[in-house]
């Protein structure tokens, strides 16, 4: 079935009445009323934080500089300035560099896991079955999970002779002695596995609430039309949930780009430096070398990254929710 | 070996008793100590009440796994004295240097105390954190009376910030069962072309840990620890022994040299003699491995000997040699080191209101009959031996270290070393383990890690300031044991 996306265009700028304007002008002073209390939080929290961090990054601070004076003003007279310095560091800095490929790994991998076993799950429940409600409940408890917990269950679970091995090697009748978490070609790896276990449950809930919100008329009219599941499936529900998906890869992705506290509480970082991501790495540097300035620089660097990789996934659902726009507006062609 | 039970007695019990006996002169040749101990006590408690006349309470980070043993000396403590410690903040011994940094970076009054390895020091001090406790010892008449120059381990440019609770030096361990067994050594003779000897150095101990190491029996050759956060300990015993140091006196990195490189690669050569996930273990999985006997040999925090003689919570109690720590030949003479990390001690916070209350409470633990109770405790064995009463005969601590235990923990203390006593201890281990704990997973070479290592320290001196290391090298320098070998 083909739809005219172009079609929606063809009506052209529709000129509102003097009541429509005021209601709308109405509506935005409404958004904007409801919005500044939390901007005017956010901007007292945020900008101060954000200028410290650009200031301590340009100046460079060392805790043991100022440990005599017990004014907090100490901290910016112990501090020297340097310039671009700690940025130029940060740009050459190779452990940098490679905690970023491992954090773009981690978080494409336990993105796509989270994703692909979650939609699966979504299309399984989406429609209501007796007893549906208990297993909407098992599927969401790992998000509910301290992920602190999930680390400690995790170490218990994959060391060598741990119960995965155990239970492996009874079911093949040798034994297996996978070394999941000390090894550094798995490390990450087995983290990830935590990672997609924990999160499956957030873009299991995001894609069903899209698969349930589908309109019925395109799937039924397909149906009439002789579609058989597969080709509804592919042909009706996932362009119409194109956004949708777009939404949880990008929140998942995001999400996971911040993964802290499974790779710390379970590998440190270690072994080596294999589970060495970007939070691990700024962590480090910031409250174990307590080289704040360098720190701040770093962070200030993740944080245009993830700017860019935000506005990014905005233009991609923006262009995806003027397009599914444009296929709501259309109108079917005969035929 | 015979359990022992303190529950029976109070610990103001057996001080009333030590009192009396000291004030009748009764049996003072057995128990010379009881006396100046009591008044110890007594004078700490008469200069805190003068000091804090209005009840107090204090709080302080602290592990709950060592708190319980203290819980006795600071329960006395309140009684006497009004100054109570009704509540913790319960973190890993491990994870809390780092909050103490924080907390000197925010320069927060919110704890009175930190109890934290006192190699920390010179970073908390540097950062203002730390209180001097010098004038409350000498209004209380107090002195660490620690074992050898071990009381100085506490001190930074010449001002005292702590008092040792968890004395904490490696000791060797040995499973006599297997050491022991004639035909063992028989074999062992066969094979080696020399008798299976108490290891003089690194290469005798690997020799013996290759022979004894039988995985399809589930014992490994070494439990010594091999993870990324805990394995410092082992490098500082291969560098001392080989006569390196970290710094030249300039605050130059020096480790990117021949004794470097030994140290790096006897801490590889273990792998071979441990289990393969060691790389993976900290103390929680290594410690059950070696009481329950899948080990042969390790070096190891003193108070596993407490515990791994407590028939109760040990499956080899009674089958441990201890001694001496091996030691290398690699300077050309044979060199002994063992290593004390962490030297667990009690901290006041500068900034807290509350400081003078903490000062005194600190001092309690410390002395001889106190220090005495918490280290003694037969089951709660996070504190290990440190004072000279511990290693009188017949003292509360032999009994639960075994006289064997105390033996081997004194003569490792009159070799004892610290980590790098400098300002700046957790970036600079931080470092050196990123880099160790890739060679022992094959990433590096020993020539890899001691120069990556060396120009990391290198950045990490500059941004940490040449003169104020070069300033604390003295003291750093001032803490290494004059011994070659145990005494």
């Amino acid at each position: 079935m083909a739809v005219d996306s172009a079609s929606s265009n063809s009506t052209g700028p529709v000129r509102m009445s003097r009541r429509d304007t005021t209601r709308a002008q109405g509506i935005r002073r409404f958004k904007w009323a409801v919005l500044a209390p939390f901007l005017g939080v956010m901007g007292f929290i945020l900008v101060p934080a954000l200028l410290l961090q650009a200031y301590f990054s340009l100046f460079q601070f060392s805790i043991f500089d100022a440990g005599d004076n017990d004014s907090f003003m100490a901290y910016f007279e112990a501090s020297e300035w340097v310039g671009l310095d700690l940025y130029e560091a940060v740009f050459t800095d190779s452990a940098f560099g490679a905690a970023i490929i491992r954090s773009l790994a981690f978080a494409i991998g336990s993105t796509v896991g989270c994703f692909v076993i979650g939609f699966a799950l979504a299309l399984l429940m989406y429609r209501p079955f007796r007893g549906q409600g208990i297993y909407y409940v098992f599927f969401i408890i790992p998000m509910l999970t301290v992920p602190i917990v999930i680390a400690y269950t995790g170490e218990m679970v994959f060391y060598q002779a741990g119960p995965l091995n155990d239970i492996a090697s009874r079911l093949l009748g040798r034994p297996v002695e996978l070394q999941l978490l000390y090894d550094q070609q798995t490390a990450l790896f087995t983290v990830m596995l935590m990672e997609i276990w924990n999160w499956t449950p957030f873009s299991f809930i995001i894609l069903m609430a899209g698969l349930s919100a589908l309109p019925k008329e395109p799937q039924e009219a397909a149906m009439i039309l002789g579609a058989n599941k597969w080709r509804i499936f592919w042909e009706v529900q996932l362009p119409l949930l194109r956004p949708v998906i777009l939404l949880a890869l990008i929140l998942r992705f995001l999400e996971a780009m911040a993964e802290f506290p499974k790779t710390w509480g379970l590998l440190q970082g270690g072994p080596g430096s294999a589970s060495e991501t970007i939070p691990i790495y700024i962590f480090i540097n910031a409250w174990q070398f307590f080289d704040i300035s360098y720190g701040a620089a770093l962070s200030y660097v993740v944080l245009l990254m993830m700017v860019a990789i935000v506005l990014s996934a905005i233009w991609l659902l923006r262009r995806e929710k003027t397009s599914l726009d444009a296929m709501y507006a259309a109108k079917p062609q005969e035929g | 070996m015979k359990t022992i039970s303190w529950a029976n007695f109070s610990r103001r019990e057996i001080m009333k008793t030590g009192a009396a006996m000291a004030a009748t002169g009764a049996m003072t040749s057995a128990f010379p100590g009881s006396a100046f101990a009591a008044a110890e006590d007594d004078r700490i408690v008469a200069a805190a009440k003068k000091a804090v006349p209005n009840a107090t309470e204090v709080t302080g980070i602290l592990w709950s796994n060592y708190q319980r043993a203290m819980q006795p000396v600071i329960e006395d403590f309140g009684k006497l004295t009004g100054i109570t410690m009704p509540k913790i903040q319960d973190i890993s011994t491990f994870d809390i240097p780092q909050r103490a940094m924080a907390e000197a970076l925010s320069k927060s009054p919110e704890f009175d105390f930190f109890h934290l390895d006192a190699n920390m020091i010179p970073s908390l001090a540097s950062a203002g954190l730390l209180e001097p406790l010098d004038d409350y010892m000498e209004a209380a008449g107090f002195k660490i009376n620690a074992v050898g120059d071990y009381a100085r381990f506490l001190t930074y440019k010449g001002k005292t910030y702590g008092v040792t609770t968890d004395g904490n030096v490696h000791i060797q361990f040995i499973r006599n069962d297997l050491f022991g067994n004639a035909d063992e050594r028989k074999a062992y003779a066969d094979k080696n072309g020399k008798e299976l000897a108490w290891p003089e150095t690194w290469e005798d101990d690997l020799a013996a840990m290759k022979h004894f190491n039988r995985p399809e029996k589930e014992i490994w050759g070494s439990a010594n620890l091999r993870d990324r956060g805990s394995s410092m300990a082992w490098f500082y015993m291969y560098l001392y022994s080989a006569g390196g140091f970290p710094f030249d006196d300039d605050a130059n990195p020096t480790i990117d040299n021949d004794a470097g490189i030994y140290a790096v690669q006897t801490y590889l050569d273990v792998k071979q003699v441990s289990h393969p996930e060691a790389a993976g273990w900290g103390t929680p999985q290594m410690i059950p491995r070696i009481v329950n006997g899948n080990a042969y040999s390790c070096q190891y925090w003193d108070g596993i000997a407490a515990l791994a003689e407590n028939p109760a919570k040990s499956k080899t109690a009674g089958q441990w040699l201890y001694g001496p720590v091996p030691g290398s030949k690699h300077s050309g003479k044979l060199l002994k080191r063992s290593v004390s990390t962490p030297n667990v001690a009690v901290v006041v916070n500068r900034h807290s209101p509350r400081k003078e209350a903490m000062a005194y409470m600190a001092m309690y633990f410390g002395t001889s009959a106190n220090s005495a109770t918490i280290v003694g405790d037969p089951v709660n064995t996070f504190h290990d031996p440190w004072h000279v009463d511990h290693f009188k005969p017949g003292s509360l601590p032999e009994k639960t270290y075994t006289p064997g235990g105390m033996k081997a923990i004194q003569q490792n203390m009159t070799i004892v070393t610290p980590p790098i006593y400098l300002t700046g201890l957790l970036e600079f281990e931080t470092e050196l383990k990123r880099n160790i704990s890739e060679a022992y997973n094959g990433g590096k070479t020993a020539k890899q890690v001691v120069a990556d290592t060396q120009d990391a320290w290198a950045k990490a001196a500059r941004r940490i300031g040449k003169r104020r290391l070069k300033e604390e090298m003295a003291t750093y320098k001032s803490l290494m044991p004059k011994n070659d070998l145990p005494v």
